[in-house]
């Protein structure tokens, strides 16, 4: 549902994109009718904006400052913390964290140890799990952990 | 001489106890939002029970207030259920547009302005007129757009609603608005806008 008289109160009010508003002006240079229909909405608009509102009675600010003289006076919440010092303490921590798993996993000896086992397995397990397998396992970790972590802080900003 | 103090200046005011000035905040915006309940109440007696309910239910939630968005959103938030909240349990009547009694009760306010000899009434009142005709949603719409200096954005967020409803619910409500004058004013429409 997109009549004229629909395109024109949009263009009264602004609401156009540039190429809709362009047509718009197009068609009331060029059709007599559309122009005066413009016109018309264009007085209206002003009619519109012309409207009275309406005063309450002369003891209304009084009444209203009685009924709240005997309500406890609003005090702002404490919770109210600045979001960007908690996205920093945690970030920090994280980071924290990151450092310090990056510096323990850099220095440890991530080499299996040689199994004595004395069943016969049909594969070997050295040949699977070697350093290179944990250090693929240990980033596939991280990747995921961020994914959630990205959908976790896309969650809380939609919910804003 | 004394700078005007914004709403937010205001309400952190009030919040570090100076509860004195809310008495300004309610000045500054009464007569908007007796108005916007008197569009849904349709009635002066219960608009000012609203209105002043409105007013205390921000005070006491003044705390709660996220200063991110405007006080006047907010308050016409509160406005908006309250009135809704009101009507639920007065179970007011919220007649439609479409009702008979509508346009029978048009018809005598034409006939009583055109037996007066007050053709060329200020267009203000018969705007008024028109607009207490509208379904409650229709007017206070309009009143929230033209008076209310609200975005449609702010609008939908005030009345619980998506702005792209907003838009075209403004401008079914406008056509209204457009088709109760023309019907109040005749042919004279045109002259008096």
């Amino acid at each position: 549902m997109n009549t004229i008289e629909q395109q024109l109160w949009d263009y009264i009010d602004g609401n156009l994109d540039d190429s809709s508003k362009k047509a718009i002006e197009e068609k009331i240079a060029l059709d007599a009718e559309v122009k005066a229909q413009y016109e018309d909405l264009l007085k209206l608009n002003l009619a519109f904006n012309g409207m009275d509102l309406d005063e309450p009675s002369m003891s209304f600010t009084r009444n209203v400052m009685e009924s709240v003289a005997l309500a406890p006076a609003p005090v702002a919440m404490k919770t109210k913390v600045d979001k960007k010092i908690i996205y920093s303490i945690g970030g920090f921590f994280v980071v924290s964290l990151l450092a310090l798993l990056s510096y323990v996993f850099y220095h440890a000896n991530l080499e299996m140890p040689q199994f004595d086992l004395k069943v016969n397995f049909d594969f070997n397990l050295e040949k699977y799990i070697t350093s290179t397998a944990i250090y693929a396992f240990l980033f596939a970790d991280l990747v995921i952990g961020l994914i959630f972590l990205d959908q976790f802080l896309r969650k809380k900003i939609a919910q804003k | 001489m004394e700078q005007k103090l914004t709403d937010l200046e205001l309400i952190q005011k009030v919040l570090n106890g100076e509860t004195d000035q809310y008495a300004l905040l309610v000045k500054r915006h009464q007569r908007f939002v007796f108005t916007l309940a008197l569009r849904f109440s349709k009635n002066r007696e219960d608009a000012e029970e609203i209105a002043q309910d409105c007013f205390v239910k921000a005070y006491k939630a003044l705390g709660a207030f996220k200063q991110t968005a405007k006080f006047s959103t907010w308050l016409y938030t509160i406005t908006y259920t309250t009135a809704m909240t009101f009507l639920r349990k007065n179970r007011l009547d919220t007649t439609s547009i479409h009702d008979e009694s509508t346009i029978l009760q048009l018809e005598n306010q034409t006939s009583s302005f055109n037996a007066n000899g007050y053709e060329r009434q200020d267009s203000h009142a018969f705007l008024n007129i028109a607009i207490t005709q509208l379904s409650p949603d229709d007017a206070a719409i309009i009143t929230l757009f033209y008076k209310g200096e609200q975005s449609l954005e702010e609008i939908g967020e005030a009345l619980h609603m998506e702005p792209n409803t907003i838009k075209v619910k403004l401008h079914r409500a406008r056509q209204r608005l457009k088709e109760k004058l023309q019907y109040l004013l005749k042919d004279e429409v045109k002259e008096l806008l």
